[in-house]
């Protein structure tokens, strides 16, 4: 057994409540290290010592001596195994890894970034695109940091249960990114313009090009999936990979095709198309292009964004009313259900060769289902939101 | 507590456990030496070290059909790099670009081999775990089989569900609170014990008791509204009553979700929620009161206290004991709802008691509850804090989206592992098909 540590009274009742004042929700109760020389002391009902083997006694050693600091936290800092010393080599965040170099504790979202971020996106109505500029917050996470919020304020509402100590304490734990104050320069949470890597361009290939031509990232992209090198009076207009990037916002399914039946790829775009963010790189090459006319830089890169956000609403809408349009609500009257029927679509993918393939819809005379067999797994693998 | 099975100090594996041994055994954790070993030999070690870490509830079966040997990697893209020339500097010459300090060659490399891991990061378990949620995974394996963890606010009892990107979980708050807080001492288990004790006792004094309350002339308010909720509730039973064959069933379900909430609010004087209440209105009272106290004296407070009160923390009980009496008998008297005397606290110690008051007043001292009251975050639980990036995490209501599959990019992998590219490496080689 560990060495005992007699429950002491805490005689001051206010002892836990009281810390430092400007924001925490940490036990004061100093770690109370119990003499270790003496662990008979401590027992008082048992003759026998302790069986402590010798890992034991090592680690409630190290528990006591260097191990003692890692028991409690000081908020607003990380209390690692790699100490706080060491903090500054990796661009300012910490490894919590002795041993793992790689792995870095990044900094989460504080309260107030989160709230703002929420005001903005539902409040304010500013597009998430925008937001996620302005706050150097991916898009996605602005959508699951709007999608908690909400969750939050309802549950507020409701007079849930909320785990608010722990979430003081967590957010003491660990590296936050702050909202910025008014005139201050914002904190950039992460980068946004991640391209990722593509399987395709995995593969080495000796590609031998002329040295009166250049090899633009067009040009890559169109090695790497397979298809022909462009006409030179189309590659000609091209005069730099941005300029592919207003056709395709605009309409996505514009794409190349090359390769036949299941081999059919669409051609790989240059990194300026496929980055979240390809209006920042037509915005750059204006701000080099008219370096005195900031006015009209702005005016051009909002009128950018007007059109591709108005193209992606009207995507979305098209894409709505033909998932309606196929489905069909049936609500008998007095019933429980709201049957949603969808004409079942008879083409090869959909169910096989023979029209008898075990994914197909519907059951089929001969095809058992394995819904219920054993040694098929059962588990969802996905839950309508 | 933890799991003496999976957590022994002989075999100083590393788990995915806050315990204290397994602090110590990640402390203590040392490369193992590749000299005088076969390759087949370091591959088995390093690939046993870092399976006890990953997915060590998973059979190793099921982990081989998960693993891939496809690793998701990102670069981060720079707009003005992209805007400043369209590629062809790079491809330049033989291929490489002609100068050979281009300023994207410099990148450092994508440690991919510490994704090796990154399917179980997936699972639903794991997530809880590495949104803080959990001391351990298999804790949170726990929750998910005991029905507290909902995705996309359905229940799910599978902890080997695989989280799809955009997936939100949560877990029920006063889990997590007892699986992060610091464990009750005797004296709150004792306390738990008779509070229960009492609560078991007859019905008929809690009657009387209630008909005592009912009679005080403050909570009428309150009271009527009780009536009104009660009016309600009999409502409702009456139609579910008479109408039970011609009411389709969803309406049914509807009433008795509102008969449910009710009865909630109705019982709330017999439970410990209804001390948070009062403490809400004592708190809101108090606040005001220390509002006033504090502007009336304010033109008095020049020369009084010198600066050294401000230097004594509130903590260290020895200095300035006298003060930080009155400050503790001022924070008793307002707990209790009497009168506070504030004429001989300080600015610093006003400051003080009212931020104690806003802490009482969010975690209060509640023995019913499994945890020490009130909260703590548990004894080495700093060490362990950190949220990977694919995870967004909202500590308030215990909920967490799923964003993406974590990838690697230059310098850096989004998957926890305690292990370097030493073990990391070797383990991937030894679950590839065809293996090294």
């Amino acid at each position: 057994m560990a060495p005992r540590i007699q429950p002491q009274r805490v005689s001051n009742a206010l002892l836990p409540y009281l810390t430092s004042s400007t924001s925490s929700s940490t036990s004061s109760i100093t770690p109370t290290s119990t003499p270790l020389s003496s662990p008979i002391l401590s027992r008082q009902f048992s003759v026998t010592p302790a069986p402590q083997t010798r890992l034991r006694r090592q680690m409630f050693l190290w528990l006591t001596t260097k191990g003692a600091a890692l028991k409690h936290h000081t908020p607003g800092e990380t209390n690692y195994l790699t100490g706080r010393d060491k903090d500054d080599k990796s661009g300012g965040n910490p490894r919590p890894f002795p041993g793992n170099s790689s792995f870095l504790s990044e900094s989460v979202l504080s309260e107030e970034l989160r709230n703002e971020i929420y005001v903005r996106v539902v409040e304010k109505k500013k597009s998430v695109r925008a937001v996620s500029v302005e706050f150097g917050v991916d898009m996605k996470r602005i959508a699951a940091v709007v999608r908690l919020v909400e969750l939050e304020r309802r549950q507020r509402a409701q007079g849930k249960p909320l785990a608010l100590p722990y979430a003081r304490a967590v957010h003491e734990m660990v590296p936050t990114t702050p909202l910025a104050q008014e005139g201050e320069h914002p904190v950039y949470h992460e980068s946004i313009n991640d391209l990722p890597a593509h399987p395709s361009t995995g593969a080495q290939i000796f590609y031998p090009v002329p040295e009166s031509r250049s090899f633009n990232r067009v040009d890559a992209g169109r090695v790497f999936s397979g298809a022909p090198a462009l006409e030179i009076d189309v590659a000609a207009k091209i005069s730099h990979p941005s300029d592919l990037i207003d056709d395709i916002v605009q309409n996505p399914n514009s794409i190349e095709w090359v390769g036949k039946g299941g081999n059919a790829r669409q051609v790989l775009q240059p990194a300026d198309v496929r980055i979240p963010h390809p209006q920042l790189v037509q915005l750059e090459r204006d701000r080099k292009a008219f370096p005195n006319e900031r006015r009209t830089v702005t005016e051009r890169h909002n009128e950018r964004l007007k059109k591709q956000e108005e193209a992606e609403q009207k995507r979305r809408e098209v894409a709505q009313a033909r998932r309606e349009k196929s489905v069909q609500h049936v609500e008998p009257e007095g019933g429980r259900f709201n049957y949603r029927i969808q004409d079942a679509k008879f083409t090869k993918e959909t169910v096989g060769v023979d029209g008898r393939a075990p994914w197909a819809p519907g059951r089929r005379y001969g095809i058992p289902a394995d819904d219920r067999k054993r040694g098929i797994v059962k588990i969802p693998t996905r839950v309508e939101a | 507590m933890r799991n003496t099975a999976s957590t022994s100090l002989s075999k100083g594996k590393i788990r995915q456990s806050w315990s204290k041994y397994n602090l110590y055994n990640l402390q203590r954790f040392r490369k193992p030496t590749t000299a005088s070993r076969t390759f087949f030999q370091q591959k088995w070690t390093a690939k046993a070290a870092a399976r006890a870490y990953h997915g060590e509830q998973v059979r190793e079966g099921q982990w081989k059909r998960m693993f891939s040997k496809h690793i998701r990697s990102v670069i981060p893209m720079n707009t003005t790099d992209l805007a400043a020339d369209d590629g062809s500097k790079e491809s330049a010459g033989r291929g490489s670009g002609l100068s050979e300090t281009s300023s994207r060659n410099r990148s450092r490399p994508i440690p991919f081999t510490q994704m090796a891991f990154a399917p179980l990061e997936r699972r639903l378990d794991v997530a809880i775990f590495r949104a803080l949620f959990a001391s351990s995974t298999r804790q949170a394996r726990q929750f998910v089989i005991h029905g507290a963890v909902t995705v996309n606010g359905q229940k799910m009892r599978h902890p080997s569900y695989l989280l799809n990107p955009g997936d939100l979980f949560q877990v029920d708050p006063d889990r997590v609170m007892y699986a992060t807080g610091a464990p009750k001492t005797a004296f709150e288990r004792r306390e738990a014990r008779q509070m229960k004790q009492k609560s078991a006792e007859p019905e008929a004094e809690a009657e009387a008791e209630a008909e005592q309350t009912k009679a005080k002339p403050e909570t009428t308010e309150k009271e009527s509204a009780k009536d009104t909720l009660r009016a309600l509730m009999s409502q409702a039973k009456t139609i579910m009553s008479t109408d039970k064959d011609v009411l389709p069933a969803k309406r049914k379900q509807e009433l008795r979700g509102f008969q449910k909430a009710v009865r909630r609010v109705l019982s709330r004087s017999d439970t410990s929620s209804v001390l948070t209440d009062n403490l809400e209105a004592q708190f809101s009272q108090l606040t005001l009161l220390l509002n006033a106290k504090r502007a009336e004296k304010k033109p008095a407070k020049g020369s009084e206290r010198e600066t050294q009160d401000k230097k004594t923390s509130p903590t260290s009980t020895k200095s300035g004991e006298a003060a930080s009496n009155a400050l503790s008998d001022a924070f008793q008297a307002a707990a209790e709802g009497g009168e506070v005397d504030t004429s001989e606290l300080t600015d610093e110690e006003f400051d003080v008691l009212r931020h104690a008051l806003t802490q009482m007043r969010d975690n209060p001292i509640d023995h019913s509850k499994p945890y020490a009251t009130p909260w703590r975050p548990r004894d080495y639980m700093a060490p362990f804090a950190f949220i990977p990036r694919y995870l967004e995490v909202n500590q308030n209501i215990c909920a967490a989206v799923y964003l993406r599959h974590p990838v690697a990019r230059p310098g850096s992998a989004e998957v926890p592992t305690p292990f370097g590219e030493s073990i990391s490496t070797p383990a991937y080689g030894w679950y590839l098909k065809r293996r090294w």
